[in-house]
């Protein structure tokens, strides 16, 4: 089945750039996660002024553009870490994705900027929230998945003290 | 954080149970691959991820990674203009997506060496290598395609085909 869903736009737009990546050893990534942490403090210290209502997305499914991402590619509804995503295609790859617990009700906020793109240059500046308050930050590598194939960094900013365990299964 | 790779033979694993057991002339043997990752997805893998097996064997992959979707695809320009790196006479495959849970099987009887990698994770260096028969068997045919064209990651986790026949079966362990 040539061309099946891995291509299908805006999924590839940045492959090009993947080759940089593959050569990065795990000392680079480590040195990005530290870099990444940097730019998730000043993002979290951009906070209060991205304020935006969060009742159009604070129960599932958020309206358009947002869109399941289990609809856009070849991944199960609910993933395990991160609930039932939604993200407006627009926005890929670094989001942000909204993530919804079992019941529909939003937990958490996801950004995935790939690796290859911070190394190259690349910033994600005044990303929206999908809530204004966050209670922790989970930061770690993935080293891809279908609609964000590049190695890139999951940022997960969690809305209350409980969301980490809704999302977990 | 450091992550260091080695191979672990597992010289006593499931291929060589197989291979040992006398087979009833036509009863076909299947080999079960898995697909797998890390619960965060930080690692993904074929295991094993080197196999060697008697021509006419089916391979059952089977995705059992409970966040992240997989495929099996050979190396083949037929399937995305990729490099040869399947026998000539040997016809590719692609499972296409497999959701957790999910499953695919294709029979190998061209005798050679066979590579394939997952679409989405090749990159993270996914592929695996199948060793069909033997050097000195009938129709035997070494791997070729362009080495050049494969990403470094992958090309660094594919194991010798000497390494693969001499073990039956090599799993990957990185560990921190
Ligand atoms: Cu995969």
């Amino acid at each position: 089945m040539p061309g099946k869903l891995i291509f299908r736009e805006p999924f590839c737009s940045r492959r090009i750039q993947v080759g940089a990546v593959e050569t990065i050893d795990l000392h680079a990534v480590e040195f990005i996660m530290i870099k990444q942490i940097i730019a998730i403090a000043s993002l979290l210290a951009g906070t209060a002024a991205l304020a935006q209502d969060a009742g159009d997305l604070g129960e599932a499914p958020p309206e358009a553009p947002y869109a399941a991402v289990s609809d856009l590619v070849e991944l199960p509804e609910f993933l395990p870490g991160l609930g039932q995503l939604y993200v407006d295609p627009e926005t890929l790859p670094a989001g942000p994705f909204l993530g919804y617990d079992r019941d529909g009700r939003l937990s958490a906020t996801i950004y995935m900027p790939p690796i290859g793109d911070l190394e190259g240059g690349t910033s994600f500046d005044d990303l929206a929230l999908g809530a204004e308050s966050v209670s922790s930050v989970d930061i770690y590598y993935n080293a891809g998945h279908p609609g964000v194939e590049q190695p890139h960094v999951h940022v997960v900013l969690y809305h209350d003290p409980e969301a980490k365990g809704r999302l977990a299964k | 954080m450091r992550w260091t790779r080695r191979w672990v033979l597992l010289a006593g694993g499931g291929g060589l149970a197989t291979l040992a057991i006398p087979r009833l002339p036509g009863a076909a043997a299947t080999e079960v691959i898995e697909m797998r990752g890390t619960p965060r997805g930080e690692r993904v893998w074929f295991a094993p991820l080197g196999l060697a097996v008697a021509p006419g064997t089916t391979l059952h992959f089977i995705n059992k990674d409970a966040g992240n979707s997989h495929t099996s695809t050979a190396y083949h320009p037929d399937l995305y203009d990729r490099p040869h790196r399947i026998p000539a006479g040997a016809a590719p495959w692609d499972s296409g997506f497999l959701m957790p849970g999910e499953s695919f099987e294709v029979k190998l009887e061209q005798p050679g060496v066979y590579d394939y990698y997952c679409l989405p994770h090749e990159m993270a260096g996914m592929v695996g290598r199948i060793v069909v028969g033997r050097p000195d068997g009938a129709g035997w045919e070494e791997a070729g395609g362009d080495a050049g064209a494969l990403p470094a990651a992958a090309l660094a986790a594919l194991p010798p085909v000497e390494e693969i026949l001499a073990a039956t079966r090599i799993d990957v362990e990185r560990s921190r």
